[in-house]
Order: C-alpha cells, then sequence, then structure tokens
C-alpha cells in the first residue's frame, strides 16, 4: 500500500464532489478517484434541473414533493429516504447557491422554477438546460477551494476487502501506467450509471457501472437492478439526450399525424407525465406505425424563438448538430432511450452497504429514492443531498476507526489477474462484445419486456461472458492504455447485465420502468411490492427479496 | 472516409502521421470515426472521450491545424469532397500519447485565477440571494465554458509566454468577477492584471475563433480589462497603452505615436528606445511631436467619444461583444433575411387540439 486516506472517494461528478467536501469540512483526509476529470463527469450532462421545494413559482412543501416521488416510483421507493431527500433538498439548494451556482432567476430575483413530469408543482429549480454543468463546475470550484487531492485518470478495478471491511482501491494508474492501491477506512462509491449497457443511451462512454460491479465481486447486494429508465426524449441515432425541460417550457409530443397522442395515455398530465408512461406511449405509437422514421415529433415551434434562446439554447445546439434540426422551424425527432439506473447498490438512507466501510451514493447507489421510476429533476438533488450524507456518515466512522490494511496478497492478485489479461496474444478484441451486448439489450430488454426475451438475452449474456474470458487487448502500453480500461469496463456490463436479466424475469408484474404488457401487464403489490436483491455467488447471480419501507402513503392506483 | 492521424509514442519519443481508411455512416462524428478506428484497425490509438455530446470537454484536439470538438465535428462534407484531414493533439501543451495531452498546465491556470466565489460573510442566511436575471445574463456567455482547452491550444500569446493566464482561466476570472455575489473583484482584477494577465493578450481572437461553446474567452478579457481601469488598477503598460489610445483619440483625432511609448513605459524605460526613435524620424516614419497633428475631422472623433460617455456604460457593460453565445448557429432574423414560417407548406403540419385526430 502506497497511499492511505480517512475517505476515498471512486468517481467524482455531482455525488462524489459533494461526498468529499463534506467530508473535508468534517476534517477528515478524503481523496477523490477519478477515470476522467472531474468535470468531465456525466452529472454535467444534466439538462433540465433539480427538485427542491422552494415554493419559488408556487405554494410547494416537502411533503408534496414526497407525494410525487413516492407516486412517480410507482410505489416501489423507500419512502423513508425519499422523505429525507425531500426535506433536505431546498437547504441544498441554497448552499449550491451560496458557493456560485448560476442559477435561472425569477423576475423578483430568486431561483426559477419549472414544471417537469409527474411533479404536482412547478418545482424544478434550473439553469436555462445546462443545469449539470452548472452544478459540476460549482462543486470542482469548491473541491479546488478545499484543495481536495484528486487521483486524476486513475481507473478504479478492484475493492479490498480485508478482515470484513472495505479497505481501500486498486485502481490502474491511465497516465503513466501501473497499479496502485489506496488504502482507506471507508470508500464512497460515486461512479454512476451503467447506461453503455445499450446502444441508443443518453449516457457518456463512462458509464460502464465500475462501482455497482466492483460492489458485486466484493459481494455486496445489488437491488432493483431491472429497473432501467427509458428517457422519452432523445436522439436517433446514438441517444443524445433533449432535455424533459423542453416539455418543462410547454413542447408538445406528437406522433406523424400531427396528434398530441398523450390525449390517449395520460390525458391530464399530457406531455408533463411521468418518464416511464411517456416512452411507452411514444413505443407504442411507433410499433403501430404512427411514428416517423422509429421516431416521434418533439415540437416546440409555438415557443417562439426568444424563449427557445433564452431558455433552451444548448437543447437548439445540440439538435441542430445531431439531428440537422433548428427547433425554432422544425420539430425534433425523438425516441425513448435508457437513460438512468434506478437500480444500483443497496444502501440505508447514510449510504452504507452491507460491506462495513464501503459506501454509495449517487446512480450507482439504490437507497431507493426512485423506486421503479424516477422522476425528472430528483438525480441531481438525489446527488447533493445523499451525496452530502454519505460524505458526513463515511468520514464520522474514518475518524472513529484507525486502522486500514491492504494485503500485499490481493495486490499480487490483482496484479497476477492484470498481467494475465495483457499477456495474452490470441484472440476476440472487445468491441465485438461490446456491441453485440448493447444490441441485444435494447432489443430483448428495452422499453417493453416479454419473458421468451428475455431468456433469450439471459443465454446471450451468458456466451458473451465466455468469449470474454478469452479476450485480447491490443494495446500493451503502460501510457494511456484506453484499450485496457475499455476491456476492464465490458467486464463490469456484462455482469450487470446478467443481474439485469435475472432480477427481470423474477418480477413477474409490470411496474414503472419493467414493462410487460404481454404476459403480466398490472402492478401486483400482494406479490411484487418489494425489491429485487442480488449478489454473486460461484459464477452465477442468486435472487433474494427486500421489503419496501413504507411511512404514510400507501400504494394507489397510478394515472397521470 | 480517410483520415490521417499523428501519432506519438511517449515512450520512444518517435512521431509519423498514419492514414486510415474506414466505413463511417453519414451521421458520423470525428469521435465516431476515431471510435470506428480504434475498434476495427487499431486498438493502441489514444484519445480522450466521454459523453460525446458536446458537454464534458475531453475530446479537444486538432483538424487541420485548428481546434475541434470531435465530437461536434459531423464528417460527412468533408468525406464527400474527397478531403483527408489531418488529425492531431491540440497546441500549447505537452502530448502524452497520440491525441492525448498533459493538460496540467491548463488546470494549474484555472486554479491561478482562484475559481471559486468569495461571497464575503460568513453567515449566508437561510435562502438564495437575491439577483435578477438580467445581472446574471453578464457571466451567461463564460459559464457556458467546458474547459475542454480548445482556446488554450489557439493561443499565440502562450505560444510566445507560456506562462501567460490564457483564455480559459481569464474567461473563468471574469465569471466570478462579473458575479454580483462576488466579493474580491478588486483582488482579483489586481491579480489579473499582472505580468502573464489580461493585457498579455494580444487579441487575436483565435481563441474567440475557435471556441466551441460560444464562451466568447477574448470578449472575457477584453471585459477585465475594462472593469480593471474602472477600478483604477491601470499601471501595467498594457492598460496604459489602451487609456492613452483614448486620450490621443478624443484630443487629437489619431494616434500620438510619439507620446505612445513613455506614456505606456514610462520616461525613464522610454529612455532607451530614443536611438531607434531617432532612427525612425531620420526616415521620416515619426511624424514630429511639437505641435501635435490634429486631425482635420477631429470633432468627428470627439463626437464619438461623446456619445460612449453618454451611454453610461461602465466597465464590462461598455465592451461592444462579438456575436451572442450560440448565435453563429445561424438564426435568421437579421433585416434582409426572408423570415422563414415554422408552419409553412413545407413544414411538418400543424399540431391538431387533444382529442382530435384518426387515434387508433
Amino acid at each position: 500500500m502506497e497511499v492511505m486516506h480517512d475517505v476515498v472517494v471512486v468517481g467524482a461528478g455531482c455525488a462524489g464532489m459533494r461526498a468529499a467536501i463534506e467530508a473535508f469540512d468534517a476534517g477528515a483526509d478524503v481523496a477523490m478517484i477519478s477515470k476522467i476529470h472531474p468535470v468531465r463527469s456525466h452529472s454535467g450532462a444534466a439538462e433540465g434541473g433539480i427538485n427542491a421545494a422552494l415554493g419559488n413559482a408556487s405554494e410547494d412543501d416537502p411533503e408534496k414533493h414526497a407525494f410525487d416521488t413516492v407516486k412517480g416510483s410507482d410505489y416501489l421507493g423507500d419512502q423513508d429516504a425519499i422523505e429525507i431527500l425531500c426535506q433536505e433538498a431546498p437547504d441544498d439548494v441554497y448552499q449550491l447557491e451560496h458557493w456560485g451556482a448560476v442559477f435561472s432567476r425569477t423576475p423578483d430575483g430568486r431561483i426559477a422554477q419549472r414544471p417537469f413530469g409527474a411533479a404536482g408543482e412547478p418545482r424544478t429549480a434550473y439553469a436555462a438546460d445546462i443545469t449539470g454543468h452548472v452544478l459540476i463546475h460549482v462543486l470542482y470550484e469548491q473541491v479546488l477551494k478545499r484543495d481536495i487531492p484528486t487521483y486524476e485518470e486513475y481507473f478504479a478495478w478492484k475493492l479490498v476487502v480485508d478482515d470484513g471491511r472495505c479497505q481501500g482501491v486498486i485502481a490502474w494508474d491511465l497516465l503513466r501506467g501501473g497499479l496502485q492501491s489506496i488504502g482507506a477506512k471507508t470508500v464512497i462509491l460515486a461512479t454512476g450509471g451503467a447506461g453503455r449497457l445499450y446502444t441508443g443511451t443518453t449516457n457518456a462512454y463512462a458509464c460502464t457501472g465500475d462501482g455497482m460491479a466492483m460492489a458485486l465481486r466484493a459481494g455486496v447486494a445489488l437491488k432493483d437492478m431491472e429497473m432501467m429508465q427509458f428517457h422519452p426524449t432523445t436522439l436517433a441515432p446514438t441517444g443524445v439526450l433533449i432535455t424533459e425541460g423542453c416539455r418543462g417550457e410547454g413542447a408538445y409530443l406528437l406522433n406523424a399525424k400531427a396528434e398530441r397522442f398523450l390525449v390517449r395515455y395520460a390525458p391530464n398530465a399530457m406531455e408533463l407525465a411521468s418518464r416511464d408512461v411517456i416512452s411507452r406511449a411514444e413505443q407504442t405509437e411507433i410499433d403501430e406505425g404512427r411514428g416517423l422514421n422509429g421516431n416521434v415529433m418533439l415540437d416546440l415551434r409555438h415557443l417562439g424563438a426568444e424563449r427557445i434562446l433564452e431558455r433552451l439554447h444548448g437543447t437548439r445546439e445540440l439538435s441542430m448538430t445531431f439531428a440537422g434540426v433548428d427547433p425554432i422551424y422544425e420539430p425534433i425527432p425523438v425516441r425513448p432511450g435508457a437513460h438512468y439506473h434506478m437500480g444500483g447498490v443497496d444502501t440505508d438512507v447514510w449510504g452504507q452497504t452491507s460491506l462495513p466501510g464501503l459506501y454509495a451514493a449517487g446512480e450507482v447507489a439504490c437507497v431507493s429514492v426512485h423506486g421503479a421510476n424516477r422522476l425528472g429533476g430528483n438525480a441531481l438533488m438525489e446527488t447533493i443531498t445523499y451525496g452530502k450524507r454519505v460524505g458526513r456518515h463515511a468520514s464520522e466512522w474514518a475518524l472513529a476507526n484507525t486502522t486500514v490494511e491492504v494485503p500485499a496478497a490481493v495486490e499480487a492478485d490483482a496484479e497476477r489477474e492484470l498481467k494475465a489479461l495483457l499477456d495474452r496474444t490470441a484472440g476476440e478484441r472487445p468491441w465485438q462484445i461490446r456491441d453485440e451486448l448493447a444490441e441485444t439489450m435494447h432489443v430483448n430488454f428495452g422499453v417493453f419486456r416479454r419473458e421468451e426475451q428475455m431468456l433469450e438475452q439471459g443465454a446471450i449474456v451468458q456466451s458473451l461472458r465466455e468469449r470474454y474470458e478469452s479476450v485480447v487487448v491490443e494495446d500493451k502500453g503502460e501510457v494511456f492504455n484506453s484499450d485496457l480500461t475499455q476491456a476492464l469496463e465490458l467486464g463490469f456490463l456484462l455482469e450487470l447485465a446478467e443481474c439485469m436479466v435475472v432480477s427481470g424475469i423474477a418480477r413477474k408484474e409490470s411496474r414503472g420502468a419493467h414493462a410487460r404488457p404481454y404476459d403480466y401487464p398490472n402492478r401486483d403489490d400482494e406479490k411484487y411490492l418489494r425489491h429485487t436483491l442480488v449478489t454473486w455467488k460461484d459464477g452465477a447471480v442468486q435472487l433474494d427479496w427486500k421489503p419496501v419501507t413504507m411511512t404514510k402513503w400507501q400504494p394507489q392506483e397510478r394515472t397521470y | 472516409m480517410a483520415l490521417k492521424i499523428w501519432r506519438y509514442d511517449a515512450v520512444k519519443g518517435e512521431r509519423a502521421l498514419e492514414e486510415y481508411e474506414v466505413d463511417a455512416p453519414d451521421w458520423a462524428t470525428l469521435l465516431d470515426v476515431l471510435d470506428i478506428v480504434k475498434d476495427r484497425h487499431d486498438g493502441t490509438l489514444a484519445y480522450r472521450k466521454s459523453c460525446r455530446m458536446m458537454i464534458c470537454g475531453s475530446c479537444g484536439m486538432r483538424m487541420d491545424g485548428a481546434a475541434v470538438l470531435a465530437c461536434k465535428t459531423r464528417m460527412v462534407d468533408i468525406a464527400e469532397s474527397g478531403h483527408v484531414p489531418v488529425i492531431s493533439a491540440m497546441g500549447n501543451m505537452p502530448i502524452v500519447k497520440d491525441l492525448v495531452v498533459d493538460m496540467n498546465p491548463f488546470w494549474g491556470k484555472i486554479r491561478a485565477v482562484q475559481p471559486w466565489l468569495e461571497p464575503g460573510y460568513s453567515d449566508p442566511g437561510e435562502k438564495e440571494h437575491i439577483v435578477s436575471q438580467e445581472r446574471m445574463d453578464t457571466i451567461h456567455k463564460e459559464s457556458l465554458c467546458i474547459m475542454c482547452g480548445c482556446c488554450v491550444s489557439e493561443c499565440n500569446s502562450m505560444e510566445a509566454d507560456p506562462d501567460f493566464l490564457g483564455p480559459a482561466a481569464l474567461a473563468k476570472g471574469m465569471r466570478f468577477v462579473g458575479d454580483a455575489r462576488d466579493r474580491a473583484t478588486v483582488e482579483r482584477l489586481q491579480s489579473y492584471s499582472e505580468e502573464h494577465g489580461i493585457w498579455d493578450c494580444t487579441r487575436c481572437y483565435f481563441c474567440q475563433e475557435r471556441c466551441p461553446k460560444g464562451v466568447d474567452p477574448r470578449d472575457a478579457i477584453a471585459k477585465l480589462g475594462a472593469e480593471a481601469m474602472r477600478e483604477g488598477i491601470d499601471s501595467d503598460m498594457g492598460a496604459r497603452h489602451a487609456k492613452w489610445f483614448v486620450t490621443s483619440a478624443k484630443t487629437t483625432g489619431w494616434l500620438r505615436e510619439t507620446e505612445l511609448v513613455p506614456k505606456t513605459q514610462g520616461i525613464a524605460k522610454s529612455m532607451k528606445e530614443v536611438t531607434f526613435a531617432m532612427g525612425l524620424l531620420k526616415h521620416g516614419k515619426v511624424p514630429p511631436p511639437f505641435p501635435p497633428h490634429v486631425a482635420k475631422h477631429v470633432d468627428e472623433a470627439r463626437a464619438l467619444y461623446d456619445i460612449v460617455k453618454q451611454e453610461g456604460a461602465q466597465g464590462a457593460a461598455g465592451i461592444v461583444q462579438s456575436e451572442h453565445a450560440l448565435a453563429r448557429l445561424e438564426f435568421v432574423h437579421e433585416s434582409g433575411a426572408e423570415e422563414r414560417d415554422p408552419y409553412g407548406p413545407d413544414s411538418f403540419p400543424e399540431p391538431l387540439p387533444p382529442g382530435e385526430g384518426a387515434g387508433q
């Protein structure tokens, strides 16, 4: 072990940086490890906003926010976790503003808030349509102010587990090459999602589920892994995100006949229904032949040039660059795309996992705030509020406990495993496996799910995992070997795909993002008002269940 | 399509220009093409990437000598023209491998401008600061910066003086100087006005030209200069130089070059230039300083000066900026341009009212 800290945060997006700041302010020696520079993190691509009941645009309170979130989650969210989020959200947003976040403003100079999907009040605070960008930069500014050390471009690969505790991380130094073990009294995973499991995804290339897979390999359970959210407005062919803020500002969704088709699916909320509802509606329109080249149309024309230029300039830039469409004059062709993993590492409301010393925050975690369907604007809020809480708890624990041990045998094992991979010279390179995985997941585990397709996907993932066993890394060098790290990422993704398929087959109902219209079209609270829980044992997935925490809201029929 | 890539092997210290021929779909960006090269042709190719939607700032590089974001650069037109573009690493930063540069010098300069809000209070109060949208808008362009490094790559001043703070860091500085909530404006302006700061920019506008996000870093530097002078922070030669331009234009209607040197560098320093000046004088390159030559239409220059004064725009607000951020994505509302009807005969039809239409 070459270096040691009280707290090590893996990942430096919004959750990671917020956790590191909190740990630093609590007096801990904290460091961050990130495979990309902090401001490159995918939190920065969040566009529409962050939900907090500030009440700047209407009468609002945390309880309304909590109810909307519970209902949005299709009652699979843990209500204690949701209440904490909604209670602490307003102060956490004010904190961001005091740090300098460049929020858009109301006419009286307060933080502006816009309507968002499935929210009863205009609750989404925003910075035009670059809210994530603004937040990631303000958090990075605070990291610089505190001079929090960051292992930049270090690829975290393995958790160090010794004596029944997580005691550090083994990482590959991308710029210089070589493995380095970084000891820590507590480790916080903040590595984000795994959208790269799909071809059409809003997620960055970096979103390969590293933290989920590392936790799984360390014996920690993953929760609700079948719950992958499909965002209703992404651009063909690769899935670039067009913000829900468009619909918050009043945009229409039209089919090929120029009908606002949501009248048949969500007659009250229309374009501001929840994401799962709208993605299913779009997919139905497309499947039944009322789409346009596999898309529906997002129409902003009636908003007018001024409003589009002021509040949706980033959206305009994206649609002009990637779809060749100026939304001032033409509707944007959009379709559902993989966007956000509600599932993840099973934690309590302080981010603790079942492994002492290991924590998780943000998209990598499943507290669960989002249940079966996340509301737009709640993800950024979760990164901030739970990033803060987890940073606090992890630093308190670290400051109260003293020893760290990274056994030499653990380091030696990692070196050996890596050498075996790099020494292999004959075999298949990873990219074909990666592409096949993403294409088949999109077809067989997408917006709508069929039993036989999920079973087929299980078999496909199995065979891809077998092929992966003999995969070859072409680049044998030490300096910036992204060929190596991309191969390691694919190993993470393959295991997560298996977890998702097993969980999906087990949940024999339709709830939130998990839609089985052909065999189990309804929600079944009697049997499935509970979380799926998967662990990795002897090279295979083991399934278990966990009850949902209810505080004040009993399940009701969910319509918008 | 074909493209050439400058490869660099850090261990051997060797550079080589290699050509690749790949099949790419019509929608491919430069980043997509690099991915195809890495997957199907050469796994050792190194470049940075992440979001592929112009917000993370990872994939700055050069195409045919000019900095671009690879994910923003569509290749179809280039491919169809038959041109073979040359891809290389960004400039002004050491190359680590192939298209990957060492960004540490870049981040060091960002740190050097103290890039965090100094709100000047200990108790922030329970709610947010009250700031008008109009006031926030003054730092709109600067807050769009994704720190990709394209501006720094192209910076001519930095090529001459590697210690120059550079366009990205100075734009970040303006993001705080222009922020109504910041209370360290004077300290910031003093520090940014030192050597290697605001006044070392040569105004070549390459940063402004090449910024993929419309941050307009040169405008930010001009705004910093104007704010510094408003605060009376004008002891730097660059500031004195700018001030003399104004005085000179106002009094004589043109540039009094003979006085420019002493006014900018001070009497003592400019004594060293006397021999040089005498040489110029001998060849008729310098008008005699006394009496000052006054332009025939000096009234016009003075009137112009008065108009600017009457406008009352102080500091940064007085800087005439180039196109509004992102306006370079053509927006036709200029005079003479034909008004385009979003609901014209060739457009997608106007939405039917909900409930109308054939449905299923």
